[in-house]
């Protein structure tokens, strides 16, 4: 095939699913989609390998390509032109039920030639709790609705006894109908664009297309794996649930042009909903993988071909069926994310050729904060706190990390406005702004998180509810590299205010007058004067704090990035009269390094 | 002397893992450099930034050139669990 004709083709494959993904966010009405990003699109081969992983959520490129599979066994001879298939359970291929997969048999000339699928986390999926993470939940049958496997839609037709099921098991089910009508328009979308591809150019030339596109992938990948140094890199994450605290142990060993991914010694898996399926696992491992080894590669099978992951059963990365995962995609499939950051960004380091693509770990553990309860307008809301999409770069070796910068496993991750989720929800935001102190300090710091504070408004019942599933609260996550220190950690606080107006404009939480109660995990109101302040992790720092240009550190301190404390003690400044004094600066960071000699491991 | 990167602070040469900043040469290529680094335990509570919840337990480990006292990796630990080891494989 001619070179033009092919990279024609590729590029096309890439509007495909851009085109698929604008359709997804104008239909869907819900801000953890269109707002937040959590989607994912993405075109596979008639056999389900991957054949072009779109933007969104990049650890469900491999759990779609595993559902796509999933629905060819389970659907065999009974697949037709028209058809849609739903499956969400995730003991089969995805992540958690409440992310649901609709796929689609693409057909030309009457012959399967391809499948499009995509997700959302939809607006309920039926679990113990609203949202979707449950972290009341003791098992998978706790969880909501989880399907293996089912045709939605047969032929064309949608088979209404079908669709009445699910929306008979959710709450807001005409929220959730919209989730999936936004699915159904992105699948049909991504199915026209293809098939007008395969119309112009022949499904044979689109086929070898496609089959080459895999391949170049696939010996790009191993082509620069053989650039990259033998050996063995290790990374460990800390969750705690509830006074229980779980360990993601991994070594990532590098051979020739092959990856292993062995997490042995990861702890057993957890009786609460943080444990992640293997299917899970492997696509945490491949969010990082993506976007650090193969940017200037097509993300498809051939990127997945030279990767194995070894996951003990009965782990919290690879648990056994009916151990409950509603909260899997910010529990330990973060942490994977994580740890595969980490050991990736080592092996980078310790290359010449691309020292200069490493990184730290960036925003590291989602909050996840599910408000439900009536609205202003006397209806359901039930939505994500989207400032955990806001994330934090990690330090790269090339410079700092940016501030509430997002995250490595979605590129494309964002928070709403304010505005909008006041608008959603009866509440009124005291203020949300980056946090002082919480990018790992380094030679370059990691970004910034950030913090925000809300209290109820305008609520019909006087207030809300909201489910709180989160983690890295006790242990940072969000790990430094080569000297850097990690990102600051999480922390969600219920303010149990007193009876003054005194804390209706607090500007901190220090302002806010009243008791206040360290909260994680479960589910809790918000009435009354009382608040809810969030506070999120930032990236990790790279290098040597004191390695730190002194003009720099005074510039994040003038820019409320650190406090004077962490410009003095972590990173050896000194302050005359409030001004940067060189000669001062310098006799500290002697001492300071002279101090790290007193003690030999 | 053959060099090559180990890390970001640190260099193999000669068989040797070695501080980046001065060279001075910290184990054998298939040992642990760890356990000859000069090595500060702190709190990571203690720390600028900690949050209202941080473990008591958990630390950051700082380990720096015994020869220059550069920094040349950390890790967050619980006390009870080892130090985790990289390791470059070195041909012949």
């Amino acid at each position: 095939m001619d070179p033009i004709t092919f990279s024609i083709i590729r590029h096309r494959l890439f509007r495909v699913v851009e085109e698929a993904v604008m359709t997804l966010k104008h239909v869907s009405g819900s801000a953890i989609t269109n707002e937040g990003h959590d989607l994912m699109v993405s075109l596979y081969r008639a056999d389900g390998s991957l054949l072009m992983g779109g933007v969104g959520f990049l650890h469900h490129l491999t759990s779609a390509a595993e559902a796509c599979k999933a629905i060819i066994r389970r659907f065999d001879g009974q697949i037709h032109e028209g058809d849609l298939f739903l499956l969400n359970d995730p003991y089969t291929a995805a992540l958690h039920t409440s992310d649901i997969y609709l796929i689609a048999p693409i057909h030309y000339q009457g012959r399967l030639v391809a499948w499009s699928a995509c997700f959302v986390h939809v607006f309920d999926i039926g679990a113990m709790n609203p949202g979707g993470f449950a972290p009341d939940a003791v098992d998978i049958f706790t969880e909501g609705f989880s399907s293996p496997g089912l045709k939605l839609i047969d032929r064309g037709e949608m088979r209404q006894d079908v669709w009445d099921t699910i929306l008979n098991m959710v709450r807001g089910p005409e929220m959730v109908a919209l989730d999936l009508r936004s699915m159904i328009a992105c699948n049909n979308v991504a199915g026209e664009r293809l098939i007008a591809l395969f119309e112009k150019y022949g499904a044979e030339i689109v086929d070898d297309a496609c089959r080459m596109l895999i391949e170049q992938s696939e010996q790009r990948l191993r082509e620069r794996l053989r650039e990259l140094p033998d050996g063995q890199w290790q990374s460990r994450q800390y969750l705690e649930v509830k006074g229980e605290t779980y360990r993601v142990v991994l070594t990532m060993r590098k051979q020739g042009d092959e990856l292993v991914f062995d997490f042995t010694g990861s702890s057993p898996q957890s009786k609460y909903s943080v444990n992640c399926s293997k299917w899970a696992s492997l696509g945490g491992l491949f969010a990082p993988l993506f976007p650090l080894l193969c940017y200037d590669i097509t993300w498809n099978e051939g990127v997945i071909r030279p990767v194995r992951m070894i996951a003990p059963e009965g782990s919290i990365v690879n648990c056994a069926r009916p151990a409950p995962v509603s909260v899997a995609t910010v529990g330990a499939i973060q942490s994977v994310n994580n740890a595969a950051c980490a050991t990736i960004g080592k092996m980078l380091a310790a290359s010449e050729r691309y020292a200069e693509e490493s990184t730290a770990v960036w925003h590291a553990n989602h909050f996840a904060i599910f408000m439900f309860g009536t609205n202003q307008r006397g209806g359901l809301s039930i939505g994500i706190l989207t400032e955990t999409f806001a994330g934090a770069g990690g330090a790269r070796h090339v410079g700092d990390g940016v501030d509430i910068g997002g995250e490595i496993p979605n590129p494309i991750s964002r928070m709403a406005n304010v505005e909008t989720i006041e608008a959603t929800f009866p509440v009124r935001y005291l203020f949300r702004r980056r946090l002082k102190d919480s990018g790992g300090p380094g030679r370059h710091r990691g970004g910034t998180g950030g913090e925000m504070m809300i209290v109820a408004h305008d609520a019909p019942d006087g207030g809300i509810d909201y489910v709180v599933s989160g983690k890295g609260t006790k242990f940072p996550q969000s790990d430094g590299l080569a000297g850097g220190y990690p990102g600051a950690l999480n922390d969600y606080v219920w303010i149990h205010a007193d009876e003054s107006d005194a804390t209706a404009f607090a500007g901190s939480l220090a302002d806010m007058k009243g008791r206040h109660e360290p909260i994680s995990w479960g589910v809790y109101p918000l009435r009354g004067k009382d608040g809810l302040y969030v506070r999120w992790n930032g990236g990790g720092g790279l290098g040597d704090p004191l390695d730190r240009p002194a003009e720099q550190v005074v510039n994040d301190v003038t820019a409320g990035a650190i406090s004077t404390r962490a410009a003095e003690e972590v990173y050896g400044v000194a302050f005359k009269d409030g001004v940067l004094d060189p000669t001062l600066t310098e006799a500290r960071r002697r001492d300071l390094k002279a101090r790290r000699l007193q003690e030999v491991a | 002397m053959a060099r090559r990167r180990f890390s970001d602070t640190l260099i193999l040469a000669d068989g040797k893992i070695c501080c980046g900043a001065c060279e001075r040469p910290l184990a054998a290529a298939d040992r642990s450099w760890k356990e000859q680094a000069a090595l500060t335990v702190v709190p990571v509570a203690s720390l600028p930034g900690a949050g209202l919840g941080t473990d008591s337990r958990i630390v950051l480990r700082r380990f720096a050139c015994s020869g220059c006292g550069s920094l040349l990796e950390t890790e967050v630990a619980l006390p009870e669990d080892p130090f985790l080891e990289d390791r470059i494989v070195v041909a012949g």
